[in-house]
């Protein structure tokens, strides 16, 4: 098990970059989670550990019916049961909701329809679990079953039911994109592929389970909500326009969460039911899902249809993209909006490209309705096209790697969507990748049924426009300092186990100049901590640690200007060491006691705001849509995986993975590995055992069991290289580090089978099943050749050929020939069919 | 949580007194370490108004080596299987059963007689209370349609134990006591083909030991499993074979399968490759067997065609590597 | 609605070295009373029903999943949690190696993690990356991706726990 190295930054992106700050054993060393002890000792509390004493239990009634209309829900006999202190409907709710402004159309109990099977409807709060239950029992509902549909094609056919209103073929959105000359980028090609792929959806899988705590104080007309959010801010506002509440009335609480992965970056319906029915019931309603009802909330990563065709020049150089992506978003909006367009938009800021069309289709579907998660968009797209990049080196004798180098970006870099690049660490993510992994000695020499792929990848470290464009500065940070001398960092940003506390308190530090130990946080309580925006698109180091660098900066300023009074001199004459400070040139000095006292001698308590907002120039183009994908800065990836094949029971074993990310520069290089770490794995859950799937609209696969997140007994050893490239506009030059090395993972999976036993699969995941019958199938293929040549040429039938040509391919130290790679590329993804919108 | 149902809890100190309380209440259930039953019972598919647990019963967990043949009682659990080296040595197929099933914290409880007495599996089965009542139950509880195959009139779960297999190849027998006294039989008779009723021990019937012959000189054994993940799911698909190798020619065959069908299943017809030496031919030939004997449905989340492809694969290994070893 | 379906009975459960009485249905699951009726919530509840090992506690010094083990069936054994392995307020050597190498992140699946390990170290105190493997095969993660938890189990039994 190796640990990753720290490297110099390596880079064209360091022009014009302040010279490295002066580490002082904050900012850039390894540190524990400020928080890990109480993880370690089980003292953290999680929602569901909350001590809210005799809390009365909220249950939710879902719907058994994929789409009908509601014509009646008798819950007489469970209000009149004894124990039972509230039930809701969806008539108790005030207005939709949905995390995108202009896509709201999503109750949080359902309203005159339901759309999906799971759907919540009714809820209940009684005195204790066996009650909640038998009050659910005793509710009748009155469902006429509408058409329905589970698969985008069955959703876009004429004469389908809309879903939604004015939703003409169930496509909630279109995006039609169109940069440069496509046509004339392809006509200048010397080679044109195009190709079909599919993706399964998939689910977070995050350990904890949902729970919402609301305690609604009738007296004040005042409720107070603690849940598993990502988002508290924008849970609040939901709140307040679902509940018809001020905003003022509320006070939203993060306790310690157990992980988020976009499951709960969006206000969910069981957060606001829980609110309404401590209203209802005026006192405290604790509810608990099980793993089944999370799996109904879902908000997962669509099912994905891609078509998409490149056009490349013998050099590699890539002349023209054209792409289209049908997701399948299920029964609400939720964020697909943002979905379908980062599809589109993270096609760009990875690599040079000529010219690139997009047309991406979100489509609605019956089916638990999805969200964002990890790499939120663009995952399946970066999976088509690091395949098809990967097929096309083949074709024209290119190395995988050297093809990369074809299209390289030079930092700073405006894209075709006006995207802008300031930092690109990928020559030196590849260069390692392609060093550690032994990529040039080994390729084409591994043994039979083993293979090495690539993969590149990148992300956003937050969208560089909110989701609520209200003016106010992208992220606040305030600090406070008083008698004790101690300093609390007051955040609203949410630490889902990703570590933004300790980074935030690291910043503090480096600033300061102060032991960590002086530093408390405290986050996410909306009574006392500024608003954040919410941990999602991977913002927080970046703009959150802006904030907590400029709220220092401010700090420190203050208590040299204290420091230089009490010590009668000019402030220009301080030199600041943290624990004290002294004058330049003398042996005066003053303690950081002394210093403290001096500051609030003058103001009494210090409070001192931090604020950062992302510079217009980052904040994207001015088409539709162009907020999506933009950024302050671009975290990059390469990465190898190294597989073994088992070609008789198509099980594919992932044996190592190395994996390089550009992270600009790394903060806490503990946190930054295991974040790549668990990026890359997620990545490889998906790419390999992970989907979701569905009998009637029914979720088929609700649990740990049938899900299936890799255990760590097929989990491989993952080598993680930092490359730092010191972006000019990140904290210390940090970007983000927690979702750019996911996308890179599923490709170079199937680059590495491809390797191996020469079948390109196209569609993930890469189950043994589905292997086993592209390899299946090519034996076929073989033999009916085999027969026909035989009879072409009337000679003795030759002895059955050593299926494939990827032993020849691997005598000649190359990757399959051209006319027997398309075959099988047509043959690996003919295995299946692929319709438009397809749905298995 | 999902609640449980609401039952009665006994702790008989015999298997005598466990089989009296079976008698006395239809509605009993046997209970050890529960890794089956009581996920089974929180997600409401079961309500026993009484479970009787054998935990507390004395002598349940003894290994015996005597001469002759190794007697296992019931409540011995899947780790001490896993764990025991005169197992490894000698049975090895009963060893790697117990060791690649479930996970370290089922197997420090789940015991022999509750692993070979598992409830049969199914998607359509398998599933909340809420949700089997949203697909309007199913032929095994609570309805009349088998959703694996509607037109038909039976149960398909399958069966999903991984100790049965390892158990039937090595030629064992259990003992099963009521209040009728004790009764042997072969494990492979414990079983029926119907998904819906797949043990034949009566109600009041507590299984108590297991009895497997003494190792035959030569003869190896094994057991391989089928699965997507390194750990914790069920087979797909899961052989076991007992094998014996005299002078280079197949002496003694015998290999069974578990999660292909109703029952775990004794391979017939193996005797065809006893008295010759182990060739491709004879693989193939044992390849065929499966193939046409296994009858996976649509009752996992894995393609039925798959498991029963892999079954043979891993039948073929087996047998191939056993006799490579002997 | 009260029915007396559900049996009852005082039992007498040895949790942490602590051996308190306590009235228990036969139907409650030890999650439950460790959780509730202990107070103990550094156990978690992460699935439906034995599919995460979020649940692991150590019975007798074995790991055990206490969402699907009956209270009762608890009489006479020694249960121990994640809060018992810190002694007088000092962290294990093995809760030490997941907080330095980060073998925790979120921190949800990190109690019955390292119950998982204490029971591995217990038996084996210098166990291979395999046996490491195979002992937490029950455990699943969503964090890390397996590699720093490793690290962490290896770093502890290295220094001697």
């Amino acid at each position: 098990m190796s640990t990753a190295h720290r490297t110099d930054p390596g880079d064209a992106a360091l022009r014009g970059e302040p010279t490295p700050p002066r580490h002082t054993g904050a900012v850039g060393q390894r540190t524990p989670l400020i928080d890990g002890i109480e993880k370690v000792t089980g003292r953290a509390r999680y929602t569901a550990d909350l001590p809210f004493g005799q809390a009365l239990v909220g249950r939710i009634l879902r719907s058994p019916v994929a789409h009908g209309l509601i014509r009646g829900i008798d819950a007489a006999a469970a209000r009149a049961m004894p124990g039972v202190r509230a039930v809701i409907t969806g008539e108790d709710f005030a207005a939709p909701y949905g995390v995108i402004p202009i896509a709201q159309n999503e109750w949080p109990l359902a309203r005159d329809r339901v759309r999906y099977r799971g759907e919540p409807v009714v809820a209940v709060a009684a005195i204790d679990e066996a009650t909640a239950e038998a009050a659910l029992r005793a509710i009748v509902l009155d469902i006429e079953p509408l058409p329905a549909y589970f698969s985008a094609a069955e959703a876009r056919a004429e004469g389908a039911l809309p879903l939604h209103e004015k939703k003409v073929g169930n496509i909630e959105r279109q995006v039609e994109q169109d940069f440069g000359d496509v046509d004339a980028g392809f006509a200048a090609a010397d080679l044109v592929l195009e190709r079909h792929t599919a993706y399964a959806e998939v689910a977070h899988g995050q350990i904890e389970l949902n729970a919402a705590v609301a305690a609604y104080e009738p007296e004040w007309g005042r409720l107070t909500t603690h849940s598993v959010t990502q988002v508290p801010y924008y849970l609040h506002l939901t709140l307040a326009q679902v509940l018809g509440m001020d905003a003022s009335r509320i006070r939203v609480v993060k306790p310690f969460v157990g992980g988020g992965f976009g499951h709960r970056v969006e206000p969910l319906n069981f957060e606001m039911i829980t609110a309404a029915l401590a209203r209802a019931a005026g006192g405290t309603v604790r509810t608990q899902l099980t793993r089944e009802e999370g799996f109904l909330t879902h908000r997962g990563r669509p099912a994905t249809d891609i078509r998409l065709k490149i056009g490349m020049k013998r050099t590699g150089e890539i002349t023209a993209v054209d792409c289209e992506v049908v997701q399948r978003g299920g029964a609400y909006g939720g964020y697909g909006l943002v979905t379908i367009l980062y599809a589109g938009a993270l096609l760009h800021a990875l690599y040079r490209l000529g010219a690139v069309r997009y047309r991406g289709f979100r489509v609605y579907a019956n089916l638990p309705p999805c969200g964002a998660m990890r790499g939120h968009g663009a995952v399946d797209v970066r999976h088509a096209f690091e395949s098809l990049l990967d097929e096309m080196a083949g074709e024209l004798g290119l190395d995988p790697f050297a093809l990369r180098r074809a299209n390289l970006i030079g930092a700073p870099y405006r894209t075709l969507n006006d995207l802008q690049v300031n930092s690109y660490g990928i020559p030196a993510c590849l260069a390692w990748a392609e060093k550690a992994s032994g990529w040039k000695e080994r390729r084409g020499k591994l043994p039979r049924g083993h293979g090495l792929g690539m993969a590149c990848s990148h992300y956003v470290s937050g969208s560089a426009k909110p989701v609520h464009w209200s003016g106010e500065p992208h992220a606040v940070i305030n600090l406070k300092l008083d008698f004790d001398g101690s300093i609390t960092i007051l955040t609203g940003a949410s630490d889902i186990g990703q570590g933004s506390s300790t980074l935030l308190t690291q910043v503090v530090a480096e600033v300061l100049m102060l032991p960590m130990a002086r530093i408390r946080v405290i986050a996410t309580d909306s009574a006392l901590t500024p608003k954040d925006n919410g941990s999602y698109s991977s913002r927080v180091s970046f703009m959150v640690g802006n904030a907590a660098l400029r709220a220092a900066e401010e700090l420190k300023r203050v208590l040299v200007t204290a420091a230089s009074v009490r010590l009668q001199v000019t402030p220009e004459e301080i030199e600041w060491e943290g624990e004290r400070c002294a004058v330049v040139g003398t042996d005066k000095s003053a303690d950081f006691a002394q210093v403290v006292e001096a500051a609030l001698a003058e103001s009494g308590t210090l409070t001192v705001k931090g604020v950062w907002s992302t510079p217009p120039e980052t904040q994207g183009g001015k088409f539709r849509g162009a907020a999506v994908g933009s950024t302050a800065g671009f975290s990059y990836a390469a990465q190898v995986v190294e597989v073994s094949v088992d070609e008789d029971t198509g099980a594919v074993k992932v044996e190592h993975v190395w994996a390089a990310h550009d992270c600009g520069f790394a903060i806490n290089p503990l946190a930054v590995e295991g974040q790549v770490q668990g990026a890359v794995w997620m990545g490889m859950g998906q790419a390999l055992s992970e989907e979701t799937q569905y009998h009637e609209g029914l979720a088929i696969r609700p649990n740990m069991l049938d899900y299936r997140i890799p255990t760590i007994a097929e989990s491989p050893p993952i080598d993680v290289h930092l490359v730092e490239s010191l972006d000019p506009l990140g904290p210390f030059g940090a970007k983000e580090a927690s979702e750019g090395a996911l996308h890179g993972f599923p490709p170079a999976l199937t680059n590495a089978i491809c390797d191996a036993v020469g079948i390109r699969l196209g569609e993930l995941p890469a189950t043994p099943d589905r292997l086993l019958e592209a390899i299946h199938l090519r034996r076929r293929e073989q033999r009916q050749q085999a027969r026909r040549a035989a009879v072409a040429s009337a000679a003795p039938a030759p002895a059955l050929a050593a299926p494939a040509s990827a032993l020849d391919a691997r005598a000649s130290g190359q990757s399959m020939s051209a006319a027997a790679s398309s075959e099988a590329a047509h043959v690996a993804s003919g295995g299946r069919p692929v319709a438009p919108g397809g749905a298995r | 949580m999902e609640r449980m149902p609401e039952f009665r809890l006994s702790r008989p100190a015999t298997y005598a007194e466990a089989a009296a309380l079976l008698a006395a209440e239809p509605g009993a259930r046997l209970f050890a370490g529960g890794t089956d039953l009581v996920p089974n019972l929180r997600r409401g598919l079961e309500s026993p108004s009484r479970l009787v647990d054998l935990g507390a019963v004395q002598g349940a967990a003894e290994l015996d080596f005597g001469a002759g043949e190794l007697v296992l009682g019931a409540g011995v659990t899947l780790a001490q299987l896993a764990a025991d080296e005169r197992i490894a040595s000698q049975y090895a197929a009963i060893g790697e059963a117990a060791r690649g099933a479930a996970g370290p914290g089922h197997r420090t409880v789940a015991s022999l007689g509750g692993n070979l007495c598992l409830d049969t599996r199914c998607v359509f089965y398998n599933q909340s209370e809420w949700w089997r009542r949203s697909n309007g139950w199913c032929l095994k509880r609570g309805g009349d349609t088998c959703h694996v195959a509607p037109q038909g009139k039976r149960c398909h779960a399958a069966f999903s134990g991984d100790l049965a297999p390892a158990l039937i190849a090595l030629g064992a027998e259990v003992e099963l006591l009521s209040g009728r006294g004790v009764r042997r039989l072969a494990l492979a008779d414990c079983y029926r083909d119907d998904g819906a009723a797949h043990l034949t021990l009566e109600r009041d019937e507590v299984l108590t030991k297991v009895q497997v012959p003494a190792a035959t000189a030569g003869w190896v054994s094994g057991y391989r499993k089928a699965r997507v993940r390194g750990a914790m799911d069920f087979p797909l698909a899961g052989v076991a074979c007992a094998l014996g190798v005299s002078r280079g020619v197949i002496a003694g065959l015998r290999v069974a399968l578990t999660g292909t069908n109703s029952r775990p299943l004794l391979l017939d017809g193996t005797q065809a490759l006893v008295g010759k030496p182990l060739d491709a031919a004879g693989l193939a030939a044992l390849g065929k067997l499966v193939h046409k004997q296994v009858s996976p449905m649509r009752t996992t989340v894995t393609p039925s065609n798959y498991r029963r492809l892999v079954a043979a694969v891993h039948a073929q290994r087996l047998v191939r590597e056993l006799a490579g070893a002997a | 609605m009260k029915r007396d379906t559900v049996g009852k009975r005082l039992l007498s459960l040895t949790v942490n070295e602590r051996t308190q009485q306590h009235a228990v249905a036969d139907n409650a699951l030890l999650l439950d009373v460790l959780r509730e009726t202990l107070g103990l919530t550094g156990t978690k509840q992460g699935c439906d029903g034995g599919e995460c090992g979020a649940c692991t506690v150590l019975v007798d010094s074995q790991p055990q999943l206490a969402c699907i083990t009956l209270a009762a069936s608890c009489e006479g054994r020694h249960i121990e949690t994640i809060e018992h392995l810190s002694t007088h307020g000092r962290m294990s050597r093995l809760q030490q190696a997941f907080h330095e190498k980060l073998g925790t992140q979120c921190g949800f699946c990190t109690p019955g993690m390292i119950m998982a390990a204490e029971a591995l170290l217990r038996r084996q105190s210098d166990p291979s990356e395999a046996q490491i493997r195979e002992a937490l095969a029950g455990n699943l993660c969503r964090c890390t991706g397996y590699v720093k938890i490793i690290e962490s189990v290896q770093s502890a039994a290295g220094a001697g726990r």
